[in-house]
């Protein structure tokens, strides 16, 4: 007898820290109605602009890794990601071009011609503003909800991508539908979740940004 | 027109003596430089001998670390350059896991060097080849000084100010340089058969741990440069 309460309380701790961690997320029952909403992520954002912070989890490590910095974002496919703390890098995607400043080397690529960047650059735009959720040829998507969020979780098909990426997760905030963070958690469970802080929508940016120097 | 043309035969001949000369002389040199680098350069220094046992008396902090250290790497290897974190972490005595991330957090690799051997817990397809591995295990083994070895002596070097502590294994050497004045090691060179294939630099100490190392191959197209962010 002790033994089977002691189970089933097991179980109902184990579920209780289950539903803490996802925030009390749902399964979306209409998602029709779900990615109706949703697509007004693409066709309400022009611009943002954004603080992040980054936090990187290494199963070995017991502290997780940090660094912050800002970001800008401008439709179609400009892109700048900028670090400042603890270490100074800025990759800017601006159509076809990427430019990288390392502390204060410049390097440039075209995506054509470089395929990490490219796919780096599609996972990036495409979560943020919203064009990955819709892309049923690579991934997976499954919709979950709450009452202030949306869940998204997209799990790559492809096997290039299904190396690397076990699933990404995307938290849009219901109320401006803008995403607030996104979790990339690899096959070997360490992962990487990028919370976006501050955020401005749809003011202007000034084009320098999306070049280098 | 004549004597245009004997001028130029006579620059040309003087050309092909001056450059049989610098042949010449190059080889001799490099004879000498053979003969002079068979030999081992640290033959006349005072030295000491020690037991394996006694490598902790290298003043090289780094392999003994218990935080994790975080470098930021540039790693150039024939026309690709991977940038990204190198994490360090001893997480038992002699076990080290080394991952490289990228800026935005995806991972390269993760190795776990366990007394010298490399294991992979992950690495990208691209890279995940026997003989890249292997000579990150080399890399590796050499910056966190966990090679193998059979023997450990000292050299004193007074005019370079220098404390050469050599680990030897076969015809490998390697070849820890510590600057007497800072009491740090500040080079570290692998010798096969006294050809020099790595050598290491670090720089800036902060502490025990360099804020700058510069890692060169001298046999392949393989350098790499950290720089300490924790």
């Amino acid at each position: 007898m002790t033994k089977i309460l002691s189970t089933v309380l097991s179980l109902l701790i184990f579920s209780c820290i289950i539903y803490a961690q996802d925030n009390n997320f749902k399964e979306v029952k209409d998602i029709e109605n779900a990615q109706l909403d949703l697509a007004k992520l693409s066709e309400n954002t022009n611009s943002i602009q954004s603080t992040f912070i980054q936090e990187k989890h290494l199963s070995f490590l017991t502290e997780n890794i940090i660094s912050k910095g800002e970001f800008y974002f401008q439709s179609p496919n400009k892109l700048r990601w900028e670090y400042s703390d603890p270490f100074k890098y800025i990759i800017v995607f601006n159509d076809k071009n990427i430019l990288i400043k390392d502390e204060n080397k410049l390097s440039t690529f075209d995506t054509e011609s470089n395929k990490m960047f490219s796919e780096i650059n599609n996972m990036m735009i495409g979560s943020i503003q919203g064009s990955l959720f819709t892309d049923s040829e690579r991934f997976n998507v499954k919709y979950f909800e709450n009452t202030t969020q949306y869940l998204l979780e997209l799990d790559p098909k492809l096997p290039e991508m299904k190396s690397m990426i076990k699933t990404i997760k995307i938290y849009i905030d219901k109320s401006d539908i803008s995403v607030s963070s996104i979790k990339m958690i690899e096959s070997s469970d360490d992962y990487t979740s990028i919370n976006f802080t501050n955020r401005k929508m749809n003011q202007p940016i000034d084009n320098n940004k999306f070049e280098l120097k | 027109m004549k004597s245009e043309f004997r001028i130029q035969k006579i620059e040309v001949l003087n050309i092909i003596r001056s450059s049989k000369f610098v042949i010449l002389n190059s080889i001799f040199f490099s004879l000498l430089l053979f003969i002079i680098s068979c030999s081992n350069p640290y033959k006349n220094l005072a030295k000491s001998e020690y037991s394996i046992n006694e490598i902790q008396k290298i003043p090289y902090a780094l392999p003994y670390s218990e935080q994790t250290i975080i470098y930021k790497t540039d790693i150039s290897f024939y026309k690709n350059d991977i940038s990204g974190l190198l994490i360090i972490k001893k997480t038992e005595e002699s076990i080290y896991r080394i991952a490289l991330t990228t800026q935005f957090g995806l991972k390269i690799f993760d190795f776990e060097l366990n007394q010298g051997n490399l294991k992979v817990k992950y690495c990208i397809e691209y890279l995940n080849k026997k003989i890249i591995l292997n000579t990150f295990e080399t890399d590796f083994n050499l910056l966190l000084m966990q090679m193998n070895f059979e023997s450990l002596t000292s050299y004193n070097n007074q005019l370079e100010n220098q404390k050469v502590w050599q680990l030897k294994s076969g015809k490998l050497n390697y070849n820890y340089i510590q600057n007497i004045n800072s009491d740090k090691i500040e080079n570290i060179r692998f010798m096969k058969r006294n050809s020099e294939k790595i050598s290491v630099g670090l720089h800036n100490y902060k502490g025990d741990i360099p804020e700058n190392i510069s890692l060169q191959h001298h046999n392949i197209k393989l350098k790499m440069n950290l720089k300490l962010i924790q």
